[in-house]
Parts: C-alpha cells; sequence; structure tokens
C-alpha cells in the first residue's frame, strides 16, 4: 500500500519538477534597423573563411532556399520541411567575420525574423498550407538579404498574384521560367518577373 | 483489502497530492512599456477582441478560470501558455523588431483566416472566446492597417 502511495507522490513530484521550468523566452531587444540601400557585394570575402570553422556563405543559404522553393512547386512539404531545418541551421552558424558592424546588424535583424519562417516550415510538414504562409514572409527576408548582401549568381524575383485571395506574393528563383511555388502543380507556370537581381 | 481497493486509493491519494503542486501563474500587474498598446494604435474594440480570445497565451496576463487550478489541468494550460507566449506575446511586442512585428500581424491574419486560432480546445472551454465573421474582420482590417504603418515607419527611417 505504501508502496503504491509513495510511487506515485514521487511521479508527481516529477512531473511537476518537469513543468515548472519556465522558459519564457525573453526576446532580445533589436532596434529597428533600415535594410542598407546598396545592395554590398560581399558573398566573396564572405565565403573566404579565415580561421573560424563556421564557412556558411550568404550563397549556401540561398540554395537552401532555393530547395525550398522547388519543393514547394512540385507540392513536396516533407522535402521543404527538410530544407526548412537546414536554414535554421545555416542562418545560425553562418560567418560574420567578414561583415562589417552595421551589416552584422542587418544580418541579425533580417535573420532573427527568417530563422522563425524557417523553423515553422521544417516543423510544419504535412501542412503545406501554412508552410507557405511563412514561404511568403521568408521571401521577403531573402531578398534582403540578396539585395543588401548579393547572391552571387543571377536571380529573379518574381510574383504571383492570385496567391492569399488575390493580394499577391513573391518569389526569388534562380530560372528565368516561372515554377510557382505557392500555386504548385495546379498552376505552375502562375507568375511573372518582378525583378532581375545582379 | 483487495488490490483493486489499493489501486483506487493510490490514485485518489495521487490525484489529491497532485493539487499541492501549482505551477506559478502567468500574472503580472506591471504593465510594460513594450506592451502592444504603447507601441502601437490599438482602438478599445480590438484590444477587448484580443484580451477575450488571445491574451489568456499571449500575454503575461492569464483570466484564470476554475479548472486552471484542477491538477492535471493547470500543467496542461501552463505549456500552452508557455509555447503561446513563446510564438507572440503581446507584452513584449515592442521588444520585436520593425521586421519581426510586420511578420507577427501578418501570422495573426493568417491563423484568422484558417481558423487555427483560437484553439478549438481553448473555445470549448471559453466561449466567449470564439470570434464571429464580424470580429474577425474588425481585427483584420486593423492588422492591415498596422501592418501598412510600421512598413512606411520602416522606409521612413
Amino acid at each position: 500500500m505504501k508502496k503504491i502511495i509513495l510511487s506515485i507522490a514521487v511521479l508527481t513530484t516529477l512531473l511537476a519538477a518537469c513543468n515548472n521550468s519556465s522558459s519564457d523566452k525573453k526576446e532580445k531587444n533589436t532596434d529597428t534597423i533600415q535594410p542598407a540601400t546598396m545592395p554590398v557585394d560581399t558573398t566573396k570575402q564572405i565565403a573566404v573563411n579565415t580561421g573560424t570553422k563556421s564557412t556558411v556563405s550568404i550563397t549556401d543559404i540561398l540554395s537552401s532556399y532555393l530547395k525550398m522553393k522547388n519543393a514547394f512547386s512540385k507540392d513536396n512539404d516533407k522535402d521543404a520541411a527538410t530544407a526548412g531545418n537546414e536554414l535554421v541551421k545555416l542562418f545560425t552558424n553562418f560567418n560574420k567575420t567578414a561583415l562589417t558592424a552595421n551589416q552584422a546588424k542587418i544580418y541579425d535583424d533580417i535573420t532573427d525574423d527568417a530563422k522563425e519562417h524557417a523553423e515553422h516550415i521544417g516543423s510544419n510538414g504535412g501542412n503545406i498550407k501554412h508552410q507557405r504562409e511563412h514561404f511568403d514572409m521568408l521571401s521577403k527576408d531573402i531578398y534582403q538579404l540578396v539585395k543588401t548582401f548579393g547572391g552571387g549568381q543571377k536571380l529573379y524575383y518574381d510574383h504571383c498574384p492570385m496567391y492569399n485571395d488575390g493580394k499577391g506574393a513573391n518569389w526569388i528563383s534562380e530560372t528565368k521560367d516561372i515554377a510557382n511555388p505557392y500555386l504548385g502543380k495546379s498552376m505552375p507556370t502562375c507568375g511573372t518577373v518582378k525583378e532581375e537581381l545582379k | 483489502m483487495t488490490l483493486k481497493r489499493k489501486i483506487l486509493l493510490g490514485l485518489v491519494t495521487g490525484f489529491v497530492a497532485i493539487q499541492f503542486i501549482q505551477p506559478a501563474h502567468n500574472k503580472s500587474d506591471k504593465m510594460l512599456p513594450t506592451d502592444i498598446i504603447n507601441v502601437v494604435t490599438v482602438p478599445n474594440q480590438v484590444l477587448n477582441l484580443l484580451k477575450n480570445s488571445c491574451y489568456d497565451c499571449h500575454s503575461n496576463n492569464t483570466l484564470y478560470s476554475w479548472y486552471s487550478f484542477v491538477q492535471p489541468g493547470a500543467w496542461w494550460m501552463a505549456s500552452h501558455i508557455r509555447k503561446g507566449k513563446g510564438n507572440l506575446n503581446f507584452s513584449d511586442f515592442g521588444t520585436y523588431s520593425n521586421r519581426k512585428q510586420q511578420s507577427k500581424l501578418q501570422a495573426i491574419a493568417n491563423s484568422i483566416n484558417d481558423n487555427t486560432m483560437p484553439l478549438g480546445s481553448y473555445i470549448l472551454l471559453h466561449k466567449n472566446a470564439r470570434l464571429s465573421a464580424e470580429n474577425k474582420e474588425v481585427l483584420l482590417d486593423w492588422v492591415k492597417a498596422t501592418k501598412d504603418n510600421l512598413s512606411q515607419k520602416n522606409e521612413l527611417q
């Protein structure tokens, strides 16, 4: 009898202990930073690594983003999630040593937001609708990133007028041909090139 | 005592015992300068909707009802609040960057449109937290206006 009571008491105490660890994520106060108006090409400098372990460059980030974009255009939520998780790691491990203090600030401002979108896309395999909502916001961040730091390759900023009940959405592509990541296979060629980058 | 009675007694004792282990309450009297009402314009109508349907899990102030004192309900609730505040905390809105504030507002609009928020389980227990079509429109209009304002602010800086 005593054993039963004791074991239940121990169990509940353990449960409570697990639950009480309050972990309110206090976000660091980040001042609003205005993105630099002039694109600065630092891709090459960033890619060249000096000493530190991290070799993640904007090109790597871009390549994961494009992988995600291509997964969405094929309605593939699983591959999009994989790319999302990959992006989270890349944002964190990005090598900032080649950046000036101001550039680093801009990078942090953009990726602080972008990381959350990548996380949501990564953890929402099976819910492609929700993933695409975050892809919409992530694409804006990536666009800013490319505009600020350069993408190291020819890119296209595409526009889909139909997504989001006609409000529209944009994405970045490595090909001139349209492969719509928001509407996928139902409307693969819907969209136009809005801007050529680099 | 038969085995059945022993188990029953054990369960009852366990249930009583866990009532004494209450998670810390999400309550604060302090109005932070980072609270959303100090950062952007929030009309009363909108504020009431936010308080009624969102604040229990997305602010530093939860209105606790009777079941939230009964274990294991309180733990379940505490975990929801922790997760909710991690994703969006209206009391901390001012700590987000302009970019993030816009993202959060977009996410609010998305979850209203998709009917993913307020959570179904929450509405089940808080009938008046359900947003009517009219309520949704009020919130969506406010989200749009606020977002446009923030994006303008960002360009002016």
